[in-house]
């Protein structure tokens, strides 16, 4: 494995290659799938010409502060949900329902509270991103051999340093888990949250290019451009739970 | 602060009437400790034996300040000890490594705790690594690198970190093939007699129990009283040679004999009762 990216690149390859054929060989329209290089050239040029960097930034910043608010939150109330068996009750039933609703029938809501500015995506973002970090953090928190609290206990550790030395980095692996989980939804939210109604973002340009642009090319451009963001945090992620976590 | 030595001759135990018992579901309680006296003289060794779930355990844990006793008093040179104290130190079966942590990193986490500088810590790290003849390989690996031996190197190594005056050793060696237990027991006399700290272990073995202590204090069936201290007769320093001495046998008869009725009477509670480990749930308990 002296070359990891090989197969990647094959892989990536084979589907461009697939997406090629099934244009061809279904003689379908560029309005219906456009063919890659299409694809592709409207990409670069949407890009250089500006098109596409505003709705970037809007989206990429609802996003950031999505996962800012929604992971702080859930780090906490994970741990909560963790240790207190009293706060467990009394809060995990609203979690799950809250969970149960999609969060495409409650994004209207939202931006009806929070207007159709960054905070309702923000708001979006948060809510979507929370349950998965903060049970995937619950569950690390209980993971955490008792064991090791005693040893923390009899060698004197404050209930910080148990937090710190012991509590963290033993629930940091299952806590990764979720984030991995977290930051494709916190994608998600923000589409969704655009959808609802924002002036700008990557949904918007999306629904642009669809309807009064009718540029198709540049809808297949933009959902590209989306799905790499969702690409990029999840690498982030990872290379985050290389380093904090790495080998054991 | 408190990784200062208290000077040698420190480091005696005393209990008096000691008891403890565990809080049950319905409202009473399990008594697990039932008056228990004993004095270990500064420097001494003393070996507890005893049927399973009779209470050895925890009464180490009431010793490391861990559980609160529900009566009675631990002392440590005169002192009462009411929470977890740096002048004990404590191994448990387990070598309970912070898998996160090299073994360096696990040796020095005592002194992390206690705020001990980073400097310090470093030369306090040479010292035990030296001591405790870990190889410089073995201090930079991740526990689950290390064969369960060196891993429980690396944990007698952190006990004693402080400078402990008191050794606390619950079964530490149980989990060790018998030849690397041999060799464990002589290296555990070798270190007492360098540090000169009270050394309590708690152990299954006859041989081991007369190989180690001065004294072998054998404990009844739950709840837990003295029920015979039985001097160990034999000359220091000790060799796995001395176990064929014919004051070994004599002394191993006298712990069969005090221990057979009390493992019978546990053996005979056995079904039906709640089970009791020795091993109580422990986070929450104390502190």
């Amino acid at each position: 494995m002296n070359r990891p990216w090989v197969p990647v690149v094959l892989a990536f390859a084979l589907f461009v290659i697939v997406w090629k054929a099934i244009v061809v060989i279904g003689g379908l329209p560029p309005y219906i799938l456009p063919p890659p290089e299409d694809v592709a050239e409207r990409f670069v040029s949407a890009w250089l010409d500006g098109t596409v960097w505003p709705h970037f930034v809007t989206t990429i910043v609802e996003i950031a502060l999505g996962l800012v608010v929604g992971v702080g939150l859930a780090l906490i109330a994970g741990y909560g949900l963790a240790r207190s068996v009293l706060f467990e009750r009394l809060a995990s039933p609203y979690l799950v329902a809250a969970q149960a609703i999609p969060i495409l029938a409650l994004a209207p809501l939202l931006v009806l509270w929070f207007g159709n500015g960054l905070a309702s995506k923000v708001v979006i973002c948060a809510v979507i991103v929370f349950f998965p970090v903060a049970i995937a953090t619950m569950v690390g928190i209980r993971s955490v051999d008792d064991r090791l609290i005693e040893l923390g206990r009899s060698l004197r550790a404050t209930d910080r340093q148990i937090l710190t030395t012991i509590e963290i980095p033993g629930a940091l692996p299952s806590i990764f888990g979720g984030l991995r989980v977290g930051v494709t939804l916190a994608v998600v939210g923000a589409v969704v949250g655009e959808w609802a109604g924002a002036s700008r973002g990557l949904a918007v340009l999306l629904n642009l290019a669809r309807g009064s642009l009718f540029d198709i090319p540049l809808m297949f451009a933009t959902l590209l451009t989306i799905a790499l963001v969702g690409v990029a945090l999840y690498l982030i992620v990872v290379v985050l739970e290389r380093r904090l976590v790495g080998a054991r | 602060m408190n990784a200062t030595t208290a000077g040698a001759g420190s480091g005696a135990i005393d209990l008096a009437d000691l008891r403890f018992a565990f809080p049950a579901r319905d409202g009473t309680s399990l008594p697990v400790l039932d008056g228990i006296d004993l004095s270990v003289p500064a420097g001494g060794i003393v070996a507890l034996i005893g049927p399973n779930g009779s209470g050895k355990s925890t009464l180490l844990r009431v010793l490391a300040g861990l559980l609160r006793p529900t009566a009675g008093t631990v002392r440590i040179d005169g002192a009462e000890i009411t929470g977890p104290d740096a002048r004990i130190g404590l191994v448990f079966q387990e070598p309970r490594l912070l898998p996160w942590r090299s073994s360096a990193d696990n040796i020095t986490y005592p002194l992390e705790l206690a705020g001990v500088p980073a400097a310090a810590r470093v030369e306090r790290l040479a010292t035990l690594v030296q001591l405790m003849g870990l190889e410089p390989s073995a201090v930079g690996a991740r526990p689950s690198e290390l064969s369960g031996g060196t891993r429980q190197r690396v944990a007698l190594a952190r006990a004693l970190a402080l400078e402990p005056r008191v050794l606390l050793l619950d079964e530490p060696f149980s989990a060790l093939d018998a030849l690397t237990r041999e060799r464990f027991d002589l290296e555990l006399l070798r270190l007492w007699d360098r540090s000169g700290a009270t050394i309590v272990l708690v152990t299954h073995s006859i041989p081991e129990a007369i190989l180690i202590a001065d004294r072998v204090i054998v404990l009844s069936a739950r709840p837990a009283r003295v029920v015979a201290d039985v001097d160990v007769d034999l000359p220091r320093p000790r060799t796995i040679a001395d176990l064929d001495e014919a004051v070994v046998s004599r002394t191993a008869r006298r712990i069969r004999a005090a221990l057979g009725d009390e493992l019978a009477i546990a053996e005979a509670r056995r079904p039906g009762r709640p089970a009791v480990t020795d091993v109580p749930t422990p986070a929450g308990i104390a502190s």
